[in-house]
């Protein structure tokens, strides 16, 4: 009895083996065709690299010839969905151009490796979204964006843009990118509530806010909510301290090489910071919590936090959470810019932020291009820009102001007007290895495993290499 | 001698009751996260945050797993088996082809190749990225759920061969070489003997290849850029929002990921025991 | 006479690489497109200074490989991947093959045990760092928790320097007992059932069957396990992405996620692959020379 079944068993399965063999037959002859095709493929890289460099944006990546336009970005959710959506829709209706638009959203966590890995192949979409800065800046060097002004010029839309988009969205005096979404400053949100609560006004200084934080600990309220796992979300205090001690400049010249990191208001900035962790103004633990997962927002939604310095993208969040569970958290949230260094000169209406968050490049010539910049118009037509504000998001367009009604994004579109000018993001606006040299350093300082000198020290020396081997 | 005995009876019942507080423990261990993981995935996005991760769901909320199921899951989840079953099939048949002759044949290269072999465990996948996707875009698979299948077999085999090795040569050779006298060749050997015997190695395989396929994210993320052609992997990504990530409807998402594998194995381990024991040579 | 037996041999020789031939065709051709092409590929682009994306490549010879071996970060990563291999084989393989033994030794009224230690294994690494985040939050955390009760302060395993691998080295031990679990389970099998009976009917213990019948037996298996934890944790990427990313600062850095960093954030896809196929000789270096080790030492005994 055993036997036979065992018997059967080899028979059963022998069968089922054959008919792999012969699927797996089939496979391998097919494989082994691909290691030949890849061969070749290989060695078309090598011969066409050369001809790449000559032209490389005429190689565009979709399959040329048809009417399409490949369209990249992350706008996999919500309202960045929709607001790419309207926009093709309008394009397709009214366009003349005869091409469509292929919408590609990916999630955006490892966007930017996608790019890279279709860049390197030559398989570079014809339009895709950036954070300009850094990255965008390799991307144009790399010959994966061509210059707009003539296109700006002829459908006339460089005047609905407000500068500091433009300026943004700019490389070596050309502009090469359109702006697109939110208006991302940093600052600070903060609840009113817990203010009145606890008799604190609004302040305008870094002792009032000193103050103010003090006030709060006493009274068993984390003065600030922060998540500082991904390291972008403390370099903003960085940010907005070295900007109030010392101005735009002292940043400016490091980036350019003409001055450096280790500049006093640097070191100003890495030493409030540590004062601040010293006097227990962030949650416990803030240095390891993931700000994605919602571990920041946690606390001032709880309200037992008092303020919340972060990216102005965050107003849309607030609202529908808010919304979504029914409460009126949201009528206890505003918003004001980072307050001034009471001995420093620095012009206090400087922002850190970007002024469009989302840049589209183009990567196409002629006919295309021009059917692919026109569609980009759309994504500030006066429909798109009517939805974005409706959903919280402040679109980089002069006059906006006049349409939004919500108070949070009022003030923050107030400061916007208001502000002489607006540094990028460093991690954007660095080379994205001295970038990492400025985040991972100033974790550390946060950690108070680092001191601040020696913190600006090696994001120095990362600047110098860099500098060095360009 | 009595004495003796009871107090091997005491002994063997303390250590007994000790190994199964242990087990208990492990099993808190093991499940805990995974219950949270069930419990968020009812809440609200809100209620998450302000109740925190650990407090039970206030009530059966079932609006993100309809909406989950709602945005193209069932076409992701398709997609997932399909590369699963045929990533398998491949992985354990040629897995089993390359061990057989590694394990019980004696020819000069053979250590040579084995070593080969084992040293592409080393490769870290990212750097091979780039040109496998050259790859796929000159064979035009890319964008397509066959291009995941070549990727996922390559990077399972080094490790299964290596595994499946070592198991093989466990096998007794008696067996063989009375085969071998019956005039019995070598290919025969291989479906009729061998297989079946290595049945606990492939089933342990299928599992570890199995659960690594299907949560195989790098891969599916850089060969496919359509919806239609997506995984589920990706389809826990799709819920990312740029800024904003709706943690209880990701954890929605993984629930449903994890729950067919749990029901597979739950299913699966009986056949699996059944397959060991089967495997096992008596007499 | 003696003659004939020798061509005997022979062809009898020729038939097995012949068979060998065969049955390795396929593996090695899928490894060639796959792996090897590769690997090859990425040791030429280490002998570039290139972004990645543009046209034009700089050959600047070994000065990659230079830079490479006098990189205190990279060194960094490999003492991380070295400690997390130590402990990984420590803390692993021990509590899979105590969980399968138990199961073998409690026989059907284990299944439940089986299942349920099965779960961590099939959760993705995204599920895990997201639930780990919030176990060992500092504030509300379940290790926090813990420590009050005993009247002790909040506490933050992975904002410390000192504390963050050690801890990420506990979610990967508590994502991969499973496969230890199974692994062990399956190298019983091996072990015949007879040997089993035979030992309890000569008055053994389940101890001393376990100690001095089983184990022995299990050995091969381990060590095979052992080079498998080996590889895995020194190319170990996963996790540490989505946990720490490699912090606070570079606490946590690996080889891999310091590769992925210069090959794709920072556009240094030259020194990237330098460091990916550094990657590749230190690993198998390290691995054919445990392997080596190992089986002289089977020799011997």
């Amino acid at each position: 009895m055993k036997k036979r079944t065992k018997r059967i068993m080899a028979l059963g399965l022998s069968v089922l083996m054959c008919f792999s063999v012969a699927a797996c037959g089939g496979g391998t002859e097919d494989t082994s065709q691909g290691g030949g095709e890849s061969n070749q493929a290989s060695a078309d890289n090598g011969g066409g690299a050369a001809d790449t460099a000559e032209a490389p944006a005429a190689d565009s990546g979709s399959d040329s010839g048809d009417k399409v336009i490949t369209f990249w970005n992350v706008g996999t959710e919500g309202a960045d969905k929709e607001t790419y959506e309207m926009a093709i829709r309008q394009f397709q209706e009214n366009s003349q151009s005869g091409y469509t638009i292929e919408n590609i959203p990916t999630q955006n966590d490892k966007y930017k490796e996608k790019l890279v890995i279709a860049m390197s192949s030559g398989e570079c979409p014809d339009m895709y979204t950036t954070w300009s800065g850094g990255p965008m800046n390799e991307y144009i060097d790399s010959g994966y964006a061509q210059p707009l002004d003539d296109l700006y010029e002829k459908y006339g839309v460089k005047e609905r843009f407000m500068e500091g988009a433009l300026e943004q969205a700019s490389y070596n005096g050309k502009i090469y990118a359109v702006p697109v979404k939110n208006i991302s400053i940093a600052g600070i949100y903060y609840n009113k509530d817990l203010f009145a609560k606890c008799g604190v006004s609004v302040p305008t200084t870094v002792s009032e806010l000193e103050a103010a934080c003090d006030t709060f600990l006493a009274n068993g309220i984390i003065p600030f909510t922060l998540a500082n796992g991904p390291k972008w979300t403390g370099s903003m205090y960085f940010q907005c301290l070295a900007a109030r001690k010392g101005g735009l400049e002292p940043f400016q010249k490091a980036a350019a090489g003409d001055g450096s990191f280790e500049d006093e208001c640097f070191v100003y900035a890495g030493e409030k910071i540590q004062e601040w962790v010293n006097k227990g103004y962030f949650p416990e633990g803030f240095n390891s919590m993931s700000e994605d997962d919602g571990q920041a927002k946690a606390f001032f939604y709880t309200e037992e936090a008092a303020m919340y310095l972060t990216g102005s993208w965050n107003t849309a969040a607030f609202k529908t959470d808010s919304e979504d569970a029914g409460n009126d958290f949201y009528s206890k949230v505003d918003w004001f810019s980072f307050p001034a260094v009471d001995d420093s000169s620095a012009d206090a209406s400087i922002l850190c932020g970007t002024m469009g968050d989302q840049f589209v490049s183009f990567n196409c010539t002629d006919e295309k291009l021009d059917a692919a910049f026109e569609f980009a118009t759309y994504l500030s037509s006066d429909e798109t820009i009517d939805y974005m504000v409706s959903a919280s998001l402040i679109p980089p367009v002069a006059g906006v102001e006049d349409k939004i009604t919500d108070p949070v994004s009022k003030s923050i579109i107030d400061a916007a007007n208001k502000a002489s000018a607006v540094q990028l993001w460093y991690d954007q606006y660095l080379n994205p290895t001295v970038a990492n040299a400025h985040l991972d350093g100033n974790q550390e300082v946060f950690g108070l495993t680092m001191t601040p000198e020696e913190a600006n020290t090696k994001m120095q020396a990362a600047q110098t290499e860099y500098l060095s081997g360009k | 001698m009595e004495k003796e005995y009871k107090k091997s009876i005491n002994k063997s019942r303390i250590s007994w009751v000790s190994a199964i507080l242990l087990a208990v423990i492990a099993t808190m261990a093991a499940v805990l996260p995974f219950i949270f993981m069930v419990f968020n995935s009812f809440k609200g996005k809100f209620e998450m945050l302000t109740k925190g991760v650990f407090a039970p769901p206030e009530k059966l909320n079932l609006t993100n797993y309809e909406e989950v199921l709602a945005g193209g899951f069932v076409k992701y989840f398709g997609n997932s088996v399909f590369v699963l079953c045929l990533s398998l099939l491949f992985v354990l048949f040629i897995s089993a082809c390359a061990a057989y002759p590694l394990a019980r044949f004696q020819f000069r290269m053979n250590g040579f190749l084995y070593a080969v072999i084992v040293a592409c465990m080393a490769i870290p996948i990212h750097i091979t990225l780039i040109p496998v996707f050259q790859m796929t875009k000159s064979l035009k698979i890319y964008d397509t759920i066959w291009a995941m299948i070549g990727p996922n077999v390559a990077f399972a085999l080094p490790i299964s061969v290596f595994i499946l090795t070592s198991f093989m040569m466990g096998i007794p050779r008696e067996i063989e070489e009375s085969a071998e006298i019956d005039g019995c060749n070598k290919y025969r050997m291989f479906f009729t003997m061998i297989l079946p015997l290595a049945k606990p190695g492939l089933s342990t395989l299928a599992i570890y290849n199995g659960v690594n396929i299907w949560n195989e994210f790098s891969f599916a993320y850089t060969l496919t850029q359509s919806p239609k052609n997506r995984t589920l992997p990706l389809a826990v990504w799709d819920f990312q929002g740029q800024y904003s990530m709706n943690t209880p409807m990701i954890m929605a998402v993984l629930t449903l990921t994890v729950l067919p594998m749990i029901l597979l194995f739950i299913f699966a381990q009986d056949k699996l025991v059944k397959g060991m024991t089967a495997g096992a040579v008596k007499g | 006479m003696n003659n004939h037996a020798d061509t005997l041999g022979k062809r009898r020789q020729r038939s097995t690489n012949i068979a060998a031939f065969v049955f390795l065709l396929p593996v090695f051709l899928i490894l060639t497109i796959f792996i090897f092409y590769p690997i090859i590929d990425s040791f030429i682009i280490s002998t570039y200074r290139w972004n990645g994306i543009a046209a034009d490549k700089v050959f600047v010879g070994l000065s990659n490989w230079g830079k490479l071996i006098g990189d205190r970060e990279f060194w960094f990563a490999f003492r991380n991947n070295i400690l997390i291999m130590i402990l990984s084989i420590v803390i692993q393989i021990p509590i899979g093959l105590a969980e399968a033994t138990f199961i073998e030794f409690a026989g059907k009224k284990a299944t439940v045990c089986k299942v349920l230690w099965f779960i961590p294994m099939l959760m993705s690494s995204v599920a895990i760092g997201f639930l780990f985040n919030y176990a060992l939050a500092a504030n509300g955390g379940m290790v926090s928790a813990v420590s009050k009760l005993f009247g002790g302060g909040n506490i933050d395993l992975l904002g410390n320097k000192n504390t963050a691998l050690i801890t990420v080295i506990l979610v990967i031990a508590w994502q991969f007992i499973p496969f230890y679990m199974v692994y062990c389970m399956a190298a019983y099998t091996n072990v015949s059932e007879d040997v089993y009976e035979a030992s309890l009917i000569d008055g053994a213990t389940k101890g001393q069957y376990f100690w001095q019948i089983a184990l022995p037996l299990l050995t091969p298996s381990i060590k095979s396990a052992a080079i498998l934890s080996m590889v895995g944790s020194l190319k170990y990427f996963d996790l540490i992405y989505v946990m720490t990313g490699g912090g606070p600062g570079t606490a946590t850095e690996l080889m891999a996620t310091y590769m992925y960093k210069n090959a794709f954030v920072q556009f240094n896809m030259g020194y990237g692959s330098a460091v990916a196929a550094g990657m590749f000789i230190l690993i198998t270096v390290l691995s054919l020379v445990t392997m080596r080790v190992i089986n002289g030492k089977k020799e011997e005994a």
